[in-house]
């Protein structure tokens, strides 16, 4: 089932809050098993046949941490053993489902050898699911969870707000919440809840979706071997990087929302991405809770590997300024590119992600390296910050748009010629009703290498003009968490301390005319869902 | 706590309030011509946002209209002919133009039986584009939104996906933003110079053209159209065209006449008319042979199938086809017959109903016959050879047409590729 659906808005919605409030007076348990069942029936709704493969995946986790619950510190080496075993399985289940077919394609092409593809049913959420059931592992092995049991670890890994795209949670930020939580009606809640879920849903159907219809044929036809002039190609590039951001966000703050209106506060995954002014600022605002788990389950363990043994060996280690270029390549550089290649891996099984993953594991190098060599010629953080701060935001943008192209183009060659199209490889075409109506502008743009083509016009200029909002809207404004932080609207949000202008006027309070204004983007949001759609080419 | 609960009933009842006024407006404007709402001067007396729905649209209208006479084709017949043209007799109304943008014969089959679904159609005019006849038709076993909306299912029996279908048109022309935004479009664009407007009668006006005309000249728009039929043909010669009596296209028009005698109603076929830019395109490919032929094929399926059916030929050469186009410098002039090359003009459309109906009309088009056809075909090679002669530049933008054509040809000269 999805958030954005009339079966969920106008169903499932109403009658498991409504039951949640009502077996909360009960008490919490009746409340949080009632919770964790409506979860099982969110995630069977798409496709029953998931629960009986998550539902064993559970149970067996479920075991594993007993076991390693039992062993605990007195046997520390069989914890690791039952640990790494658990994190085996976890991998190839997920290995399994969502890899198999691409690495036997990838044996295929390389060796020629003619293993047999299969179809198969990648069940819902599997990557997020998958990455906490390991993260709750882990975390038993380091002592950080202590007491849980079977409803509270299903509960745990199958809490529907944020079981299909996250945020990626852990445990220990989960269960005290569902401990402590009154599972009764709380208005405040409710109205930080549909707040978030309001401005969500529109974010998705009025901002995201409608680029997919105007950017998806592009991609196509690069697939297709068709290459695209420049104007088309950038259209293609900054139309997927903000449909992305607005699809993923706003379903992210429609999570927050109905975790909130439980009385849950889940973890922040954006913080205005688009506005960060360097690659290591970007991940640390962009799918913040995946950059927390690549980070403190595959980074920083890989990173004190690596620092142990080369102090075992005598050699020197990271040290600011006085680090050797050995040193950068073995415990920066390396366990940034692999924990990069792995998030690539992570979002999806081909070339282009692992492409996607790699590149940004050099950007973040390069940054990384930036910061190390800059103190030595430009010492001054003021008057760099002053000069810097614009450069780095343009190109780490940039950087993010063309990055983008791979995540979204259908095969690796689709991408170079979508770059290709960005450079001007393919010429500088605007519809010709366009350039005929820009009168001396037109003129310049057919001086400086533009031409005329028979394309629609009205797709080049809906395209143009969306884009343009939406870039303001993601660059300008201010995000939902800062809209909402006196409230806290994900966990750990707190207002700033000196808020910008605009953040303070568009600062959420429950007032008539908040509540008027989003119920109008609710709407608009709701009246979205399903939209009346024929084949474009029916006009004439 | 008090403020968070209001800021809730507040949402909850703007939400509700909001929804009940966008469903009012939506039926009250009714964009789509789905319920029939009375059309309100200033309001929604013209229905530019059903251009995009042509399809949903017409399957309501057409139950509203009870035609007598149902026209039936592609954008050509949606936007060329008029079900008001006061030449249709009076025995012959109301006429229901079901022309629908982008549909092949496949789909001119589906619409009939719909149509006469409505049970008062007597007389049908069905037009046949013939590029949709160059390559064979496969139409797809997929179940269509359009599909679920008729009366009845291919085999002639109750449509089991229709009440569903109807529920959700309802819902959907009601309760979406897409409804609602055209709703706003279409009380904002009432006292537009060139607003479209699809009648309850389903003739479309011409209102894109004029306005597409005014702006960008005759010329631009012959161009963007010769251009994407040169891919066409371009696409046709890949495909490699098929003979006529492979061609599984005819089966459907067979199965159209077929469906037309069972309900004892007077079936039009027609051969539409095209620009003679677009037709030089088609000779100069070697595609002209395999038209002749479909012509052939095409009256001998109707001599042989058709009691009551005529066939008529518009594709020519003549002064209504071959008519230069202003050159790319001239916004002002217009051209009389066509608007681009493959849609003629309502003035082109009311001469081809009157010679259709057997009115006194100018010389246009001729009934094809298995007599007649070998000769038509020869007649429209010599139009072809006079209109080079008689020094054709300008027929089409690019790539003009000279007497090139006129040099090669003796009487009853073949096209390219005849076989």
């Amino acid at each position: 089932m999805l958030f954005n659906s009339y079966a969920f808005i106008f169903g499932f919605l109403p009658v498991v809050l409504a039951g949640f409030y009502l077996l909360g007076r009960a008490g919490r348990e009746p409340a949080l098993a009632w919770l964790t069942a409506a979860s099982l029936l969110f995630y069977a709704w798409w496709r029953p046949v998931n629960v009986l493969l998550i539902a064993p995946s559970i149970l067996i986790n479920y075991g594993l941490a007993r076991a390693m619950e039992r062993t605990g510190q007195d046997k520390p080496g069989q914890t690791k053993a039952v640990l790494i075993a658990g994190i085996i399985f976890n991998l190839c289940f997920l290995g399994y489902f969502k890899y198999l077919n691409f690495l036997g394609g990838a044996i295929n092409d390389a060796f020629g050898t003619g293993f047999v593809l299969t179809q198969l049913i990648l069940p819902l959420g599997i990557s997020f699911i998958t990455f906490q059931k390991i993260a709750f592992l882990v975390d038993i092995q380091a002592g950080r969870v202590s007491r849980f049991t079977l409803r509270d670890y299903g509960l745990f890994v199958l809490f529907f707000p944020q079981l299909i795209a996250g945020p990626i949670v852990h445990y220990r930020e989960m269960m005290p919440q569902f401990r402590a939580a009154p599972c009764r009606f709380n208005a405040t809640d409710a109205a930080v809840g549909l707040t978030l879920f309001s401005i969500g849903l529109a974010k998705k159907l009025i901002l995201a979706d409608p680029l997919s219809r105007l950017v998806a044929p592009l991609y196509g036809q690069a697939g297709s071997g068709v290459p695209q002039s420049l104007t088309e190609a950038w259209i293609a590039a900054l139309g997927f990087t903000l449909q992305i951001y607005f699809d993923f966000s706003g379903y992210t703050d429609m999570a927050l929302g109905l975790a909130r209106c439980f009385g849950i506060k889940l973890p922040m995954n954006f913080n205005s991405p688009l506005k960060a002014t360097s690659i290591i600022d970007f991940w640390l605002r962009w799918h913040i809770s995946l950059t927390r788990f690549l980070t403190a389950y595959i980074y920083n363990p890989m990173t004190l590997a690596l620092t142990r043994r080369r102090m075992a060996r005598g050699k020197a280690v990271f040290g600011g300024r006085n680090t050797t270029l050995s040193a950068f390549i073995v415990m920066l550089a390396m366990p940034t590119i692999l924990t990069m290649l792995i998030s690539g891996v992570w979002h999806g099984a081909g070339y282009t992600f692992i492409l996607w993953g790699l590149l940004h594991g050099l950007l973040l190098c390069i940054n990384h390296a930036w910061r190390l060599i800059r103190p030595r010629f430009w010492a001054g953080t003021a008057s760099y910050n002053r000069w810097m701060a614009p450069a780095g935001f343009l190109l780490t943008f940039l950087s993010v748009v063309v990055a983008m192209v791979l995540f979204r183009a259908p095969t690796v060659s689709a991408a170079l010629l979508l770059w290709k199209g960005m450079i001007g490889s393919y010429g500088a075409a605007l519809p010709h009703a366009v350039l005929a109506r820009l009168g001396a502008a037109g003129e310049w743009l057919t001086a400086v290498g533009f031409h005329a083509a028979w394309t629609s016009g009205s797709f080049s200029l809906e395209a143009i003009l969306r884009i343009g909002v939406l870039l303001v809207i993601a660059l300008v404004l201010p995000n939902t968490l800062e809209i909402l932080a006196p409230y806290e609207p994900a966990l750990g949000v707190k207002p700033a301390k000196n808020p910008a202008w605009l953040t303070r006027r568009m600062s959420w309070t429950p007032s008539a005319a908040w509540a008027l204004g989003l119920a109008c983007v609710a709407l608009a949001g709701i009246l979205s869902l399903g939209e009346l759609s024929e084949f474009l080419y029916w006009q004439f | 706590m008090a403020a968070p609960a209001r800021f809730i009933r507040i949402w909850l009842a703007s939400l509700a309030v909001l929804a009940v006024a966008v469903a009012g407006v939506n039926l009250l404007v009714d964009p789509y011509d789905v319920f029939g709402t009375p059309r309100i001067p200033g309001i929604s007396l013209l229905k530019p946002a059903a251009k995009n729905h042509v399809m949903l649209a017409k399957t309501y209208q057409v139950a509203r209209a009870h035609p007598v006479t149902v026209l039936i084709g592609s954008s050509s017949t949606h936007i060329g002919i008029d079900a008001a043209d006061p030449v249709w007799p009076a025995a012959m109304r109301p006429v229901y133009n079901y022309g629908i943008p982008g549909t092949y014969a496949s789909d001119s089959l589906k619409i009939l039986r719909e149509a006469l679904a409505a049970g008062s159609v007597r007389y049908a005019f069905v037009a046949l584009d013939f590029q949709n006849f160059l390559v064979p038709e496969h139409p797809s076993a997929a179940i269509s939104e359009a599909d679920r909306r008729f009366h009845t299912s291919a085999d002639g029996g109750a449509n089991p996906y229709r009440p569903h279908q109807i529920g959700s048109d309802i819902f959907l022309s009601l309760a979406t933003m897409g409804a609602f935004a055209d709703s706003i479009s279409t009380i904002l664009q009432q006292s537009g110079t060139f607003t479209l407007n699809l009648a309850p009668n389903g003739s479309s006006n011409e209102a894109e053209f004029f306005h597409a005309a005014r702006t960008d000249g005759m010329h631009d728009l012959f161009s963007q159209k010769e251009a994407a039929e040169s891919e066409r043909v371009r696409f046709f010669g890949g495909a490699g065209v098929q003979s006529a009596e492979t061609r599984p296209n005819l089966d459907i028009v067979g199965q159209i006449i077929a469906l037309a005698a069972a309900h004892d109603v007077k079936l039009t076929l027609f051969l539409v008319p095209h620009h003679a830019g677009v037709l030089d395109l088609y000779w100069r490919s070697g595609l002209w042979a395999p038209i002749e032929q479909l012509k052939t094929e095409l009256a001998n399926l109707v001599a042989s199938q058709g009691r009551d059916v005529v066939l008529w030929d518009f594709l020519e050469y003549s002064s209504f086809t071959a008519e230069p186009v202003p050159p790319a410098a001239d916004r002002r002039t217009a051209t009389q017959w066509f608007w681009e090359p493959n849609h003629f003009k309502k003035q082109l459309g009311r001469i081809m109903i009157e010679r259709m109906l057997g009115e006194d009309a100018p010389a246009f088009g001729a009934v094809l016959t298995p007599g007649s056809v070998a000769g038509r075909n020869r007649e429209v090679r010599a139009q072809r050879q006079a209109a080079m002669c008689a020094g054709a530049g300008g027929i089409r933008t690019s790539d003009l047409v000279s007497t090139d054509g006129c040099e090669a040809a003796a009487p009853g000269a073949v096209p390219p590729g005849a076989l």
